[in-house]
């Protein structure tokens, strides 16, 4: 009742962009993993009110290990999915059209973290080592990484020797891998947990090898955008979100508290929800929510050099909008 | 018969789509209770065929004419082109899940649990301690020992076969030991003036009347093993299995692979079940349940 009083208010306040029905325009936002400071952002637009000011209701969805983001946007269950870029490509390619209409992470927080008395001191010494990786659409940066490296993935002494990690750091602090695919604002500190300490660690950043992909965009589906309210509904969404990132990324201990008190499942913990933070606030900073096409062709041509098996076997043609950011940045 | 035509008249008045379907699934029907009836030669093989010909087709149709998204529901015929054109990955994913996998695990799984029964039968005291054991252990959910298990016999096979394990040791031990209890006092008391020993006793009359709980036994965990060799490939596996393949291809929404993956494992856990069903129909001939086939 009162998110509806609240919407109501706003969207008198918002004058021209008032339905004529006067309920708030609804959007459910289905996020890739479970509720977390990597989506900052839009819990602060939810906490602080900015979604209630362009006259939305939103619900956040929050994933987990065996959520597709794609399938539940293809069966309706969501508008919008936040989703990898090589996984949406993927499954656009697969037959779900969907659509990239605003890109809050300018950067990419994806890195191999391995142990240094491994030996591999560059990333072209991985051959003849082990390393492991979730799968789930995640794995796609690091096939095409290898593949421009020309190291095999299928083991042996000049392969690399890939395994399918569950959902934790397990695999590399039992040394069953010498390496592990980690985020710069998750598992590397879970490594660190564990009582490992840096100088045991050598981490290569994809963002410095130029292998970085796009990571978190906002992705829906190419036939809503035909229709002009579903832009307009957008444009808002995305205006309140970047909003909330900004916010998020000037206040990222606060920013982090609000995290903690939608987080449902009372799994997460202040400490690396503060740290998180504040390693997401280095991946939006300096980003508007529109696309950079140099950062999308990037990512395009990464994934398309996937050697034998690649991720996308033809350019996408209309995998990206602006329409959406510049209507929201228009104000 | 003029009242399904009226159904269809009437339901095609609201949408001709599901028309459509509800006419085929009443001619089926129709064929099908027809055949029954008149007993043609060969209905009761025909008879099943054509209720699955029937399922197939409506699915097609259903995808097709409602343009149901492939990531929510691929057609039967695109989940046959998927098989057909990736038949080598599934072989290796056949091999290292089923083959190296559920098969070594089941045998081992019920193996053990045999050796098991046999054990308890002999002992009271192990019949006190090890069945509570055995039944704490199935009571283990798969999603929690499977990481573990992962975590101490590595990601290859042998984790798979430790879960499989763990998975059928209880169905079979159970079924292992009621068996045993099958056979009479007064059947054995007959062995006993034969002066029978043990051994021969339990070859010559308490494994043949414990036939039918082991073939149970067997049955049930030929499924089981397959799930449990599947599932347990989610939380850590090389990049090669039927569970692992279903994770990434999931992933990247090519669900036409998916169901090419579920039907290796549903026709691998037929044929497993159905070669159980052959043999018990073979070693248990004499059993009353086996007589009226003969009739």
């Amino acid at each position: 009742m009162k998110h509806l009083t609240l919407s109501a208010a706003a969207l008198l306040a918002s004058g021209g962009m008032a339905l004529a029905d006067g309920h708030a325009a609804e959007v459910n936002l289905q996020l890739q993993w479970v509720t977390q400071s990597q989506f900052a952002g839009y819990y602060v637009a939810l906490e602080n009110g900015y979604y209630d000011e362009e006259a939305l209701t939103v619900n956040i969805i929050p994933g987990g290990p065996d959520i597709a983001p794609p399938q539940v946007l293809a069966g309706g269950g969501a508008d919008v999915m936040l989703n990898w870029m090589p996984s949406a490509l993927a499954a656009r390619e697969n037959g779900l059209p969907v659509v990239n209409i605003a890109q809050p992470f300018v950067r990419s927080g994806l890195m191999l973290t391995c142990w240094a008395d491994s030996g591999i001191t560059e990333p072209a010494d991985l051959a003849g080592h082990t390393v492991a990786h979730w799968f789930f659409g995640n794995e796609y940066p690091f096939l095409s990484w290898m593949s421009q490296l020309d190291i095999g993935v299928e083991g042996g002494d000049d392969g690399v020797t890939l395994l399918q990690a569950g959902f934790n750091v397990d695999p590399l602090l039992q040394r069953q891998a010498d390496c592990m695919s980690t985020m710069t604002y998750n598992e590397y500190w879970q490594v660190i947990d564990a009582g490992v300490t840096p100088d045991e660690l050598v981490t290569f950043r994809y963002e410095d090898y130029g292998v970085s992909t796009l990571e978190d965009g906002i992705w829906a589906l190419e036939e809503n955008l035909e229709d002009p309210e579903f832009v307009d509904r957008m444009a808002r969404f995305v205006r309140a979100s970047m909003r909330g990132w900004a916010w998020a990324a000037e206040n990222p201990d606060d920013a982090a508290m609000i995290v903690l008190d939608y987080d449902e499942t009372g799994a997460q913990t202040e400490e690396h929800q503060l740290r998180m933070m504040g390693e997401v606030a280095l991946l939006v900073e300096g980003g508007d929510g529109r696309l950079d096409e140099a950062a999308y062709q990037r990512t395009v041509d990464t994934l398309l050099a996937g050697g034998s098996d690649p991720v996308i076997s033809a350019a996408p043609e209309g995998a990206f909008t602006h329409v959406v950011t510049d209507a929201a940045l228009a104000e | 018969m003029g009242g399904a035509v009226l159904a269809v008249v009437l339901v095609a008045i609201l949408d001709w789509r599901a028309a459509l379907l509800l006419a085929v699934w009443l001619g089926a029907w129709a064929l099908n209770a027809w055949m029954a009836q008149a007993s043609v030669a060969g209905a009761r093989i025909l008879v099943p065929v054509v209720f699955g010909l029937t399922l197939l087709t409506l699915w097609e149709l259903a995808v097709r004419l409602f343009e149901v998204s492939p990531v929510i529901l691929p057609a039967p015929s695109a989940i046959a082109l998927a098989f057909a054109a990736n038949i080598p990955t599934l072989w290796v994913d056949f091999v290292q899940t089923i083959l190296r996998g559920a098969l070594v695990g089941y045998v081992l799984g019920c193996g053990i649990a045999f050796l098991a029964a046999l054990a308890i039968d002999r002992s009271a005291f192990l019949q006190k301690g090890l069945l509570p054991v055995g039944n704490f252990i199935a009571a283990l959910p798969i999603v929690g020992t499977a990481p573990i298990l992962v975590m101490w016999y590595g990601f290859g096979p042998s984790s798979k076969v430790a879960v499989v394990v763990a998975m059928v040791f209880f169905p079979m031990l159970v079924n292992a030991v009621q068996g045993m209890k099958e056979s009479d006092a007064i059947q054995r008391d007959l062995m006993h003036t034969y002066a029978a020993n043990y051994w021969q006793t339990l070859l010559k009359l308490r494994l043949p009347t414990a036939m039918p709980f082991l073939f149970n036994g067997l049955k049930i965990c030929s499924t089981l093993a397959l799930i449990g060799a599947i599932v347990a490939e989610f939380f850590g596996s090389p990049t090669v299995g039927m569970g692992f393949r279903i994770k990434i291809e999931v992933g990247r929404l090519a669900m036409d692979m998916v169901w090419a993956e579920i039907t290796v494992a549903a026709l691998a856990g037929s044929g497993l079940y159905g070669l159980m069903a052959l043999m018990e129909r073979q070693l248990t001939f004499w059993h009353p349940s086996h007589r009226s086939v003969r009739n």
